[in-house]
């Protein structure tokens, strides 16, 4: 269960923090900080730097991403910045442009 | 016209945002917003919750803390557990009592005091 | 023994209506209304002038500002055009209400209330309704729940054990002749800004702090 969800028709500008999973399905144009989990579902329009435990992409995400644990790309999925993270995966059908650092 | 499947927003407790937010779909505040709120369908700010800027909505219920003026085109509800500040414009509103208010209300309406009767 | 009295829905006040006890109004006021007990105004009662008592409870109309040392509840079909102050303020659904509406304290730091709660965080920064108009003869403790020593006790269970107050030391004559008021000492000055709706009707201020 997230503790925010942003839904569909919603539009954010601004900074998003706080200590829980964060779920996108709209926009968000800003910054986003978490401690915990975030999704960018399919129809969510990003464009931000996100901090976060994790971080899980369907839809298009422009900005940088750093998470404590992974980084995941899903199909249909599009991320434009770069990616710090210890783990990362690329699915088939995604879209990535940008750098990746594992941090070890 | 099927609804989106994600019509429902919740800004949760422990969330704390900075800046705008618009859009459509109800949305339900438990966490801070610093900035002004303004979506076309159901807003609830929750006990505990807090926003500070202008609140607009289809119906508006304030549980929390809000400092700003609040507006909606349907009812405004205010809990006996909110703490408001600012001007409230609405179509009708209720407040229960133990909130704490300074709110000034802008409603349209005529009262209706006929003409004196002396009937005895 | 509760002293209570009734303006029939017939009647008309013309002129001030003041004293002991709570007071029934079906009919017209058109004055000021200052008891120490509690009003009720009944759904055909009218009241031009402002209306100042221990829990005002409302379904008629009024045009004029409203003062409940313990609370002010418009029910249903009310209309109020005028500014509201009280410990608690309610306003049911269906009733209608245009003007200020402050509840002047915290409950939870009641005691601490006494003297003038200016500091509170949320005053507004001007437009602090007056608690009563110049000619009220209330006894001293406004808020507080003891009763007045004599009649017409005010409901004592009150959400905020208010420490006593100085007792109250008006004298306890019925219908003691007008006197201007005397500001009680824990409350702030009249406002600056003339409160809205007193003797308009249906004009919205744009600026009011």
């Amino acid at each position: 269960m997230a503790g925010t969800v942003i839904g569909e028709g919603l539009t954010i500008e601004g900074d998003i923090s706080g200590d829980e999973e964060i779920v996108i399905h709209g926009k968000l144009r800003g910054r986003l900080t978490t401690t915990d989990a975030v999704t960018v579902g399919g129809t969510a329009v990003v464009g931000a730097d996100i901090s976060g435990a994790s971080l899980s992409v369907a839809g298009q995400v422009i900005g940088d991403v750093t998470a404590s644990e992974r980084v995941d790309i899903q199909a249909g999925g599009k991320l434009v910045g770069d990616i710090k993270a210890a783990r990362f995966t690329i699915a088939d059908g995604a879209s990535f442009k940008g750098n990746v650092d594992m941090e070890v | 016209m099927p609804r989106p499947p994600h019509e429902l927003s919740v800004i949760g407790s422990g969330t704390r945002i900075t800046g705008r937010v618009s859009g459509s779909g109800a949305l339900r505040i438990e966490g801070a917003v610093k900035g002004d709120i303004n979506v076309n369908g159901d807003t609830e700010l929750a006990e505990g919750a807090s926003v500070e800027g202008n609140l607009s909505g289809e119906s508006l219920e304030i549980a929390g803390n809000l400092l700003g003026d609040a507006r909606a085109s349907g009812a405004i509800a205010v809990r006996s557990s909110a703490k408001v500040r600012g001007e409230l414009r609405c179509a009708e509103v209720s407040i229960e009592a133990g909130a704490r208010v300074s709110v000034r209300l802008e409603n349209e309406f005529e009262l209706d005091f006929g003409t004196a009767q002396k009937r005895r | 023994m509760t002293e209570r009295s009734v303006i029939g829905v017939g009647t008309v006040v013309s002129g001030h209506v003041r004293g002991q006890g709570s007071l029934e109004i079906l009919g017209r006021v058109e004055g000021d209304v200052s008891v120490t007990g509690n009003v009720v105004i009944g759904p055909e009662g009218r009241v031009r002038g402002n209306v100042n008592g221990a829990e005002l409870r409302i379904s008629g109309q009024v045009q004029g500002d409203l003062r409940g040392t313990l609370a002010v509840l418009l029910e249903s079909g009310a209309r109020v055009a005028g500014d509201i102050s009280g410990p608690r303020v309610g306003i049911a659904p269906g009733a209608l209400a245009r003007g200020h509406v402050q509840t002047d304290g915290e409950p939870a730091l009641a005691a601490a209330r006494v003297p003038a709660p200016a500091a509170r965080a949320f005053s507004p920064p001007a437009a602090r309704v007056a608690p009563a108009p110049a000619p009220v003869a209330l006894p001293a403790p406004a808020k507080a729940p003891l009763p007045p020593p004599k009649p017409a006790p005010p409901k004592p269970e009150l959400r905020k054990p208010e420490p006593a107050r100085a007792a109250p030391a008006a004298p306890q004559a019925e219908f003691s002749p007008v006197r201007p008021i005397k500001p009680e000492p824990r409350r702030p000055p009249p406002p600056v800004v003339p409160v809205l709706g007193k003797g308009t009707k249906a004009k919205k201020k744009k600026s009011h702090e």
